[in-house]
């Protein structure tokens, strides 16, 4: 019973990290200056937050085939929003969607044949 | 616990675990760093962010795919694209004050990456000195570029 209780307020607090971690990514979307940034902050943030309430919801309602899943459900998650930022990234740059001036360096730009800079 | 200088001749399983739990470590610091920095308001933002040529020691698809991965998840770097044939990883880093550092922090998870996955960490050396890479004239019409 106790230990009962304890899961189900661990399972609580995963959930509202998981929650204040996309709302964060939500904020940085409006906030970060252009495409790249957006992609690098956002599509992990929002990785680690559908992580964090996978967590939480296994917490609350343990047991071992739940564990299998939400191990599985993770590695999917992740790996999904890292390939998926890099797809975003890639051909945002390859549409000539260009830094923010902030960006100090861009080794890509000599790689480019309409060298525009 | 075996130091950080001679952990190439760690157990292979040993070299794994410490991986892992240190990724994870690095994966949740960068998240707090992001974070902070996205809350602040944007005048005293802390960014600096660069897109840096980052030579790589990997040598198959299966580490190329998995470090391009690993940089993308970490919050805060990004792979745009790598280059097989010059062994370049195009990092865009949110916080790379200079070329240096982002380059130490990449190939430092690197070098941690390969000596996990590979039996014996073998070769890890890298080009010294970055290609000069200019497009060519004809498209290779590939992966590469």
């Amino acid at each position: 019973m106790e230990l009962d209780n304890i899961m189900q307020i661990a399972g609580l607090v995963a959930i509202f990290i998981g929650i204040a971690t996309i709302v964060v990514a939500g904020i940085g979307l409006f906030n970060l200056p252009d495409l790249y940034l957006r992609a690098s902050a956002v599509g992990t943030s929002a990785g680690l937050g559908v992580a964090s309430i996978v967590v939480g919801a296994l917490l609350m309602d343990f047991s071992w085939l739940n564990l299998l899943k939400a191990l599985l459900a993770i590695v999917a998650q992740m790996l999904t929003s890292a390939v998926g930022s890099m797809a975003i990234a890639r051909s945002g740059y390859l549409n000539g969607a260009l830094p923010a001036a902030v960006t100090h360096t861009d080794d890509l730009m000599k790689t480019r044949r309409d060298n525009f800079s | 616990m075996p130091n950080h200088k001679n952990s190439s001749t760690a157990l292979w399983p040993w070299r794994i675990i410490t991986f892992l739990f240190w990724y994870a470590k690095e994966f949740l610091v960068a998240n707090a760093q992001v974070t902070a920095d996205i809350l602040r308001p944007r005048r005293r933002m802390k960014m600096n962010p660069a897109i840096i040529a980052v030579p790589a020691a990997s040598e198959s698809s299966a580490e190329w795919t998995l470090i391009s991965c690993l940089i993308t998840l970490t919050p805060g770097t990004l792979t745009l694209t790598i280059s097989r044939k010059h062994r370049i990883l195009y990092v865009h880093g949110m916080f790379a004050d200079s070329r240096e550092s982002l380059v130490a922090e990449v190939q430092e998870m690197e070098n941690r990456m390969l000596r996990a996955m590979r039996r014996s960490p073998g070769d890890l050396s890298r080009p010294v000195q970055v290609p000069v890479v200019a497009p060519e004239d004809k498209s290779p019409g590939g992966d590469q570029q």
